[in-house]
């Protein structure tokens, strides 16, 4: 007897849609979120394409969507841990890791004024801390608190115990194991940024001031670690000189050896950033080739308008520090002249590639990705959004649409 | 419009040369920006991997850059595309080898492995028959009465008192020396004018021989003995310091060979001399240094092999062996000698005859390097000088035109055209 049931993997954008559209085609869906908040990397970005919305429009409408269906069930801080018969008749395993924050959690913040001890915020890329028990982003779905034990302060426990009103701290959580029967399997795991340490000659991780794009959306982001104002990391200064590295580590046999689709448009977005904050911000873009898909191309014009772009045909192999200022230097060959170019910027922003979050990763049986980590579709299991291939938002929706419906088409087939 | 053809046949040479990577470049210009050597105004070697993949012969075969490179694989280490630039610049100098040479069917024995029998048996025969010649044969082994062989006393009369050995070598290697002089010289002023040409150097500033000798030679020469350059190219570390051993045992077993010669030749001294002799020492110390020089290649090339920064080819280890084979059968000679063991004439022979190989590769094999490298370290110089003048020049006439006196740009014109002329004189 086949099962009925969709279990999409990942509640980013991709994965929301597709448990969204599948619900709303009446079919029931588990949404699994290894986070302890549904978002994904939308949520992080300033601005996301293709109309530059700020991610609370997108995010806000499809939470909406979710709350009022009864048909989506929602498991953050989860992780698929096994997968045990085929199409139409899967057995899944998800482990659920404790959060230690209950239900009765109205997040109103009082748990935070009081804990001392402090975590890196993993959501701002390490550029902030939060408290051991926080929220995961403003957008959070569940608006629930988590605690991460491990970064309590002494009497933390007690303090945060006393200060929450709802009884809603529960420190002796365990982690707990579902077991799910579904029919098809909607693999929407997204991506994350390529590490940029590999990169060693554009020395990210040893100049303060060469960031990554996503470091850079979190600048920029009113939720993000300065507010909302783009100050370079070395002396919280507002740059006056950027340079925008593309290609770092996309189209590269040594890093990831694809385009990463998303990066020059990102790049080109970053320096509007940079031209709301300051217009008189000179920016130098150095590229292979820009590639703005399909109707994109008008925002490479858009940008040249509105920002002060000077385009440098040539990759950036070489990047040094002057160590007085932290001021860099950057090297590259101008192909169309013909000549090396040595900048020197107030700042390097990284167009760091998109890896697909599985690169690497040990996977539970039945589920096969590409060299690159890139989810392989088979009958029964399907993929969307950046599993599947680098997009951008709009694209990973159409992807996510037709995943929702491949994986009815595996149902209904039995 | 313009319509330009690729030169296919080209390509293909190139790929066949070892640049079978070529066409994978797509022209990101990483390697011009890793490169430690290219410089801000004439960076390598995307251009090069550009004029290869359209195989456009003249230009790339008169490209300074070439020699300019000493392949330390960086390019190739961080090339997104796995197109081995250091790669394909060494093929090209392989192929720039060949077309400035003379006698090309030398340069397909000393490049293709079948050859390399035919080399030995070309040396052999030259070496052999002088030894006859003179020496009836090779002492202690074989008599060869087919040559009708000269007593002791019609060799002085006939050479001025030589001895025969001396004889038997000079009969040899002075024509060989000769020849090579010679075949290097056509290669060198091949060389430099399609340079000239193809950097678009204005007759005003092109300068006669002894000018660019005196101007810019030594100071490459200085660069050459510092290997300066070389030690600039941050990841050939490993490679740095042997090829400067055997740069100075180069030098010092030439000095010490000229020396012999002088003495031996024209003032009679014979050799062997004792192993107190500072000249002794000194030619010893050059064959350890060689020998040291030499193994310290061989190891660090296969290591540079396998962490995928080159690829050695048939020319890069035919070189090595070479040498390494002249370091080795002149100490056993000397050994062998010592010791008095009767095999040493043999050894000796075998010594001459690698030597011999070595020498007639000069112009054919990617021992070449020792002069283009050289050629191009001058015209670099040279070129610099050229770029800085001309700049100069134009910074002025520009000053001169913006501020607008029309009468004066003719004198601007005179005195270009004069600085053309100093430059000429």
């Amino acid at each position: 007897m086949a099962y009925d049931k969709i279990l999409v993997v990942g509640g980013g954008i991709s994965g929301i849609t597709a448990a969204v559209e599948a619900a709303e085609m009446e079919y029931d869906v588990y949404l699994v979120e290894k986070e302890p908040s549904l978002g994904g990397r939308v949520a992080q970005l300033r601005y996301y394409f293709p109309k530059l919305c700020p991610p609370t429009c997108g995010l806000e409408m499809n939470y909406r969507r979710i709350k009022t269906n009864p048909r989506i069930t929602v498991y953050t801080m989860a992780t698929v841990k096994n997968i045990s018969g085929g199409p139409g008749n899967y057995k899944v395993t998800v482990e659920i890791a404790p959060r230690y924050v209950n239900e009765n959690c109205t997040a109103c913040g009082e748990c935070e004024k009081v804990c001392q001890g402090e975590r890196e915020n993993t959501f701002d890329f390490g550029l902030s801390k939060t408290k051991a028990i926080y929220l995961p982003h403003p957008m959070a779905y569940p608006l629930r608190y988590v605690l991460d034990k491990s970064a309590l302060a002494e009497g933390d426990l007690e303090r945060i115990k006393e200060a929450c009103k709802y009884n809603a701290i529960d420190p002796d959580m365990q982690p707990q194991t579902v077991e799910l029967e579904v029919g098809a399997i909607i693999w929407a795991t997204g991506w994350k940024p390529y590490d940029a340490r590999k990169l060693d000659n554009l020395g990210y991780g040893r100049f303060e001031n060469v960031i990554t794009n996503m470091e850079m959306e979190r600048l920029a982001s009113p939720t993000g670690p300065t507010g909302g104002r783009i100050l370079r990391p070395s002396d919280q200064a507002e740059p006056k000189t950027v340079a925008f590295v593309q290609c770092a580590g996309s189209r590269d046999e040594n890093h990831l050896p694809y385009c990463s689709y998303i990066c020059c448009l990102a790049s080109l977005k970053q320096s509007l950033y940079l031209a709301e904050q300051n217009q008189e911000t000179e920016i130098y873009f150095f590229y292979i080739d820009i590639r703005t898909p399909g109707r994109y191309e008008k925002f490479l014009r858009r940008a040249q308008e509105e920002a002060r772009i000077n385009f440098i045909k040539g990759k950036v192999a070489k990047i040094e520090e002057d160590p007085e200022t932290k001021d860099l230097i950057v090297t590259a060959e101008d192909t169309l002249s013909g000549k090396k170019v040595s900048q020197r910027v107030n700042m390097v922003v990284l167009a760091v590639g998109m890896q697909p979050s599985l690169a690497g990763e040990t996977l539970p049986a039945g589920v096969s990705v590409d060299e690159n980590g890139f989810v392989q579709i088979s009958e029964g299991m399907y993929a969307c959004g950046c599993a599947r291939l680098p997009l951008d938002v709009m694209t990973s929706n159409e992807t996510a649409t037709a995943a929702a419906l491949k994986a009815i088409q595996t149902i209904v087939r039995g | 419009m313009a319509r330009i053809e690729p030169d296919v046949k080209t390509v293909k040479e190139i790929q066949a040369a070892g640049g079978d990577t070529v066409k994978k470049c797509y022209q990101c210009a990483t390697c011009a920006s890793v490169c430690p050597l290219a410089t801000e105004e004439v960076p390598f070697p995307r251009k090069q991997m550009l004029l290869g993949q359209w195989g456009f012969k003249e230009k790339l075969l008169s490209d300074p850059a070439l020699w300019l490179c000493h392949q330390c694989g960086d390019c190739s280490v961080y090339c997104p595309r796995g197109a081995r630039p250091g790669d394909v610049l060494g093929a090209l100098r392989n192929m720039a080898v060949r077309e400035l040479s003379e006698f090309k069917f030398l340069w397909t024995f000393y490049n293709k492995p079948w050859g390399l029998p035919i080399i030995f048996l070309i040396a052999t025969f030259f070496v052999v028959l002088s030894m006859s010649f003179f020496m009836g044969g090779i002492p202690g082994f074989f008599h060869w009465d087919l040559i009708p062989s000269l007593n002791i006393e019609e060799a002085h009369i006939l050479f001025l008192k030589l001895s025969p050995n001396v004889l038997a070598i000079d009969a040899v290697f002075v024509p060989l020396a000769v020849f090579v002089v010679v075949m290097v010289g056509i290669g060198v002023n091949r060389m430099w004018n399609g340079m000239v040409e193809n950097a678009g150097i204005p007759a005003a500033y092109r300068l006669g021989f002894w000018a660019l000798v005196s101007t810019y030679l030594v100071p490459a020469i200085k660069e050459i003995l510092a290997h300066s350059r070389f030690q600039e190219c941050g990841a050939n570390q490993w490679r740095f310091n042997g090829h400067r051993m055997l740069l100075w045992s180069f030098i010092i077993l030439f000095f010490v060979t000229t020396t012999v010669f002088i003495a031996a030749d024209i003032f009679g001294f014979h050799t062997p001399w004792p192993l107190y002799n500072p000249i002794k020492i000194l030619a010893n110390i050059g064959a350890i240094l060689l020998l040291y020089g030499v193994i310290s290649l061989i190891s660090n090339r296969s290591r540079a092999a396998m962490e995928g920064k080159l690829t050695s080819s048939y020319q890069d280890w035919f070189l090595i062996y070479l040498i390494l084979a002249v370091g080795l059968t002149g100490i056993l000679t000397e050994v062998l000698r010592l010791a008095q063991v009767s095999l040493y004439p043999l050894m000796y022979t075998l010594h001459l005859i690698v030597v011999f190989m070595l020498f007639l590769s000069i112009p054919y094999s990617k021992f070449a390097h020792l002069v283009y490298r050289t050629t191009a370290y001058v015209f670099d110089l040279y070129s610099r000088d050229v770029r800085a003048k001309m700049a100069a020049l134009s910074a002025a006439q520009a000053t001169e035109v913006a501020e607008g006196a029309p009468a004066e740009e003719s004198s601007v014109e005179a005195e270009g055209a004069s600085t053309g002329e100093e430059a000429k004189a």
